[in-house]
């Protein structure tokens, strides 16, 4: 009966109820939606930076990462793939690739690029160029000519598939080493950045202009939970001479994206307060409101013998209500916009370049995680009843004789 | 048996910086099963004795006892209790609340009595009918004529069954051809069931009914003898 | 008449084919030739650089030795602002002076595509002129006559796989080995570049193109002039001034 006259009595006034339920779904919706929307951005950072020839969990020649010159490549690499290969779970992928630093350049333009030499089928589940391209074809493995660039870069170069493409780099014995190669694929990047950095040739290509034998510059792993990195690092770092090679996970090679995970975590925390406590003046306005206004009622329950607490418990009944179906609307909303989204995501190349430098893409996919919805309803609708208690204790105070007095 | 005695109760009210006696020196008995009305005109001191008699509002000096409770020992929440189920209230107006149907008003009372489900809705219907609402059990207050509300409100005030009715000149805001239909009505419930009622009103056909008059006039009670 | 008309129709095809006639020396001698010619077995000269734009134009003094087709060596002179800042090229390598610091470093590849001093001169350019001979195949397109000589025009083709960026390169050689004009192609063989001969006078004891205009195509008011104030070709040069301790030693 509590909740039937609970319910009522917010429908006594449509208007007032229909604009604090909207400004509870508004802010319901703003957290939810929002906070999604920084999390695809956040979580988008992550697989870029993870899928951009990162890993998961990387292993390299000791010194490479502080010099990422041939020398520290890792020499004979059969032994050492096999012993990480033996401690991945199952549905972990492994690539080991060639990288360099190299000078591109046709008739018109160079650009400094980094040279990767790969096995296509390899990569797959690995990078993103595992992905194939998307124009043209992938590089075949052992061609010694064959080149896939980034779109950016084909468009800054003035060139197309089938053209030439000079690479220069120093070779093992420290001489200068160049070779043409043939564009034949096209790869497609989120971030531009990656297009304009990477170009990719087969491994034998790469080995025969570096002169290094069959030797690789590191070994990629892709799990398929990210989560899981520091676990399999560790299990990995066991197995191996860790004098001899260093392995390291996506948390500490991209130390920028942990920042920023941590610091997207802070924003949040934030916005749901300011979006809470733009609402709690909403909330307080209304239930003081439509408390004042009935006073007469707690006067006459109270003569009639009610206790306060159970006025209270009234009030408090009102506002859930309130609260929960606004949160409801609130929720409801944000996931079928989020829904609506999905995977074609959002584009924002409109202010792409600020988004590039921070190194996400342009296109947003925003992610729901279980953990901010449940607290974006918690803090609405706890912190909501908080607030709302102050004008049900100012029912629930006050005394027939009072309340009759106000005519 | 007495169900209401006061002794020497005096209330004062403070308005900015004029003090009001309210009532003056009260000595009154009622005894059970009565049919009372306090008498006296506007501003005379019958709502503040009503309201001390059902607890609502706290003597200055004094005693009150009703139904063998000694007001003053009692703490707040026994205040509540005793009023829930021992007194019955019926109001000038604003009885009930707006949101419930007739039938609602009467079973929410017991619902917070302990009542439990079953019995509520039986003897909320069976209250109604005795009041003459058949058929308007289920229309909101702001459905029925003033007359009906407050036939609703003494439905609630007895359902169950209370030691004493209080009404505050429940037929004030009434014409007096509906006003008679509701005192008839106080009246037979009074007869039928025993309860003890206390009115105040100021209105001579009013009084005509009562078995008891008790006048007051500025805060005194000016004849406290029994009619009977 | 019939042996005329035949007589006709082979002069066509031979007018049409514009080469392979049978007195064309070897294009590929041609053009070995004109870079021999252009070095000499050793040189040493001053060179006037004037780099060229729409909104400034910049001049500096150049002094530089050669050794045949691998080693350069050569520092600016004037203005002071830049005197003693040296470039050395061996082989396909350059390194790179700079008197202020008092640092040798050798340029990475990454630099060997930039412009040499802000000229229209790429560093590639200046160490790389003689890949044109053995990374191409060359053919001789036309005839043409400049001052009274022949002039040969040869269209250089890289060859398979070459890493070289151009996709053509269009020479015209005079009979005796003076380069004329070198014209750069994209793969689409569009003109990327050209660099042109504009004098041909006597210098250090035979002819030589004084004035070199290296121009972007469609770009008129920017180009950069090499103008050879003096030349000496045969010295005894001591192969000690190709290295990075001469290097840092500015002979000037
Ligand atoms: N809450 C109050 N504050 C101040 N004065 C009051 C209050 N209640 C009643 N009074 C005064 O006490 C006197 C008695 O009032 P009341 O008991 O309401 O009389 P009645 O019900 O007979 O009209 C009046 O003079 C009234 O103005
Ligand atoms: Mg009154």
């Amino acid at each position: 009966m509590d909740i039937k006259i609970a319910w009522r009595n917010i429908w006594r006034n449509p208007r007032r109820t229909i604009i604090i339920m909207t400004a509870v779904i508004i802010g319901i919706w703003s957290m939810i939606f929002l906070t999604a929307f920084m999390r695809g951005m956040v979580v988008d950072m992550i697989e870029n930076g993870i899928a951009t020839l990162t890993g998961d969990v990387k292993i390299y020649a000791s010194g490479f990462r502080s010099d990422p010159a041939l020398e520290n490549r890792i020499r004979n690499p059969g032994p050492l793939a096999e012993k990480v290969q033996a401690n991945l779970p199952a549905d972990a992928h492994m690539a080991a690739r060639i990288r360099v630093s190299a000078i591109a350049q046709n008739a018109r333009h160079s650009a400094g690029v980094t040279l990767v030499g790969i096995d296509p089928a390899e990569e797959a589940g690995v990078s993103f160029i595992g992905d194939g391209v998307a124009t043209g074809q992938m590089i075949r493995p052992g061609n010694p000519v064959d080149i896939v660039v980034g779109k950016a870069l084909l468009e800054k170069f003035e060139t197309k598939i089938g053209n030439k493409l000079i690479l220069m780099s120093e070779d093992a014995a420290h001489e200068m080493a160049s070779r043409a190669f043939r564009i034949r694929g096209i790869f497609s990047a989120e971030l531009e950045a990656t297009e304009k950095r990477f170009v990719f040739v087969s491994k034998s290509a790469a080995r025969g202009m570096l002169q290094i034998g069959a030797d690789v510059s590191e070994i990629s792993v892709m799990l398929e939970n990210h989560d899981r990195a520091d676990a399999v690092a560790e299990k990995i770092a066991a197995a191996i001479d860790t004098e001899a090679y260093e392995v390291r996970t996506w948390k500490e090679l991209k130390p920028m994206l942990k920042a920023y995970i941590n610091i997207f975590d802070g924003y949040i925390i934030l916005w749901y307060l300011v979006v809470f406590a733009a609402m709690v003046f909403g909330i307080i306005n209304t239930t003081l409101m439509a408390v004042f206004e009935r006073m007469r009622e707690f006067g006459l329950l109270k003569a009639l013998g009610m206790r306060p607490w159970r006025i209270l418990r009234a009030v408090l009944i009102e506002t859930a209500f309130i609260l929960l179906i606004g949160a409801a609307a609130g929720n409801t909303l944000a996931f079928s916009m989020v829904y609506a989204i999905g995977q074609r995501g959002i584009d924002l190349s409109m202010f792409a370049a600020g988004f590039e430098y921070a190194g996400m893409s342009s296109v947003i996919r925003p992610e729901i995680f279980a953990g901010d919805v449940v607290l974006a309803n918690a803090v609405v609708i706890c912190l909501g009843l908080v607030v709302s208690a102050y004008p049900a204790a100012r029912a629930a105070r006050i005394t027939p004789v009072e309340a009759m007095a106000r005519n | 048996m007495s169900i209401v005695e006061i002794r020497g109760v005096d209330k004062t009210y403070q308005q900015g910086k004029v003090f009001v006696q309210a009532l003056k020196n009260i000595d009154l008995t009622v005894e059970k099963g009565s049919f009372a009305a306090i008498a006296g005109p506007s501003g005379s001191g019958k709502t503040t004795l009503l309201n001390i008699i059902g607890g609502l509002d706290v003597p200055d000096r004094g005693d009150v006892r009703v139904d063998g409770n000694a007001y003053a020992d009692m703490t707040r929440s026994g205040m509540a209790e005793l009023r829930l189920c021992r007194i019955g209230f019926v109001f000038q107006a604003y009885n009930l609340l707006p949101v419930l149907s007739a039938v609602e008003n009467v079973e929410y009372v017991m619902q917070l009595q302990g009542v439990d489900k079953k019995q509520r809705r039986e003897r909320a219907v069976a209250i109604l009918d005795e009041v003459g609402l058949s058929g308007r059990y289920h229309n909101r207050p702001a459905e029925l004529s003033g007359g009906q509300q407050q036939r609703v409100a003494v439905a609630r005030a007895i359902v169950s069954d209370p030691a004493i009715v209080l009404a505050d000149e429940p037929t004030a805001n009434l014409d007096s051809k509906t006003g008679e239909g509701l005192l008839q009505i106080m009246e037979k419930m009074n007869r039928e069931k025993a309860v003890t009622f206390i009115f105040s009103t100021h209105d001579r056909m009013v009084m005509s009914y009562a078995r008891r008059l008790i006048h007051i006039r500025d805060g005194e009670i000016e004849n406290g003898k029994p009619m009977e | 008449m019939k042996r005329i008309f035949a007589a006709l129709a082979v002069l066509m095809c031979f007018a049409a084919a514009g080469h392979g006639r049978i007195n064309d020396p070897d294009p590929r001698e041609l053009v070995k030739g004109a870079v021999n010619y252009l070095r000499g077995k050793t040189s040493q000269a001053v060179v006037e650089m004037t780099i060229h734009r729409p909104d400034w134009q910049r001049q500096m003094t150049i002094k530089a030795w050669t050794e045949g087709r691998e080693n350069s060596i050569f520092w600016i002179a004037a203005p002071p602002k830049d005197r003693g800042n040296g470039t050395l090229k061996r082989g396909d390598e350059m390194w790179i002076f700079n008197p202020k610091v008092n640092r040798v470093i050798k340029l990475p590849p990454s630099m060997m595509s930039q412009s040499w001093q802000g000229s229209d001169f790429s560093n590639n350019d200046l160490a790389k002129s003689d890949n044109i001979v053995d990374q191409y195949t060359h053919e001789i397109i036309d005839r043409q006559t400049h001052q009274g000589k022949t002039v040969y025009v040869i269209r250089s083709l890289p060859k398979p796989g070459a890493p070289v960026v151009w996709g053509m390169q269009e020479l015209k050689i005079r009979e005796d080995h003076i380069l004329i004009r070198q014209a750069f192609f994209d793969e689409d063989q569009e003109l990327v570049k050209a660099l042109t001969m504009e004098k041909i006078e006597m210098l250090g004891g035979r002819l030589y193109p004084v004035k070199w205009k290296m121009q972007k195509a469609d770009q008129k008011e920017e180009y950069t002039v090499l103008d050879y104030q003096s030349l000496e070709f045969g010295l005894d040069i001591s192969d000690r001034i190709f290295t990075i301790a001469s290097l840092k030693n500015p002979r000037l």
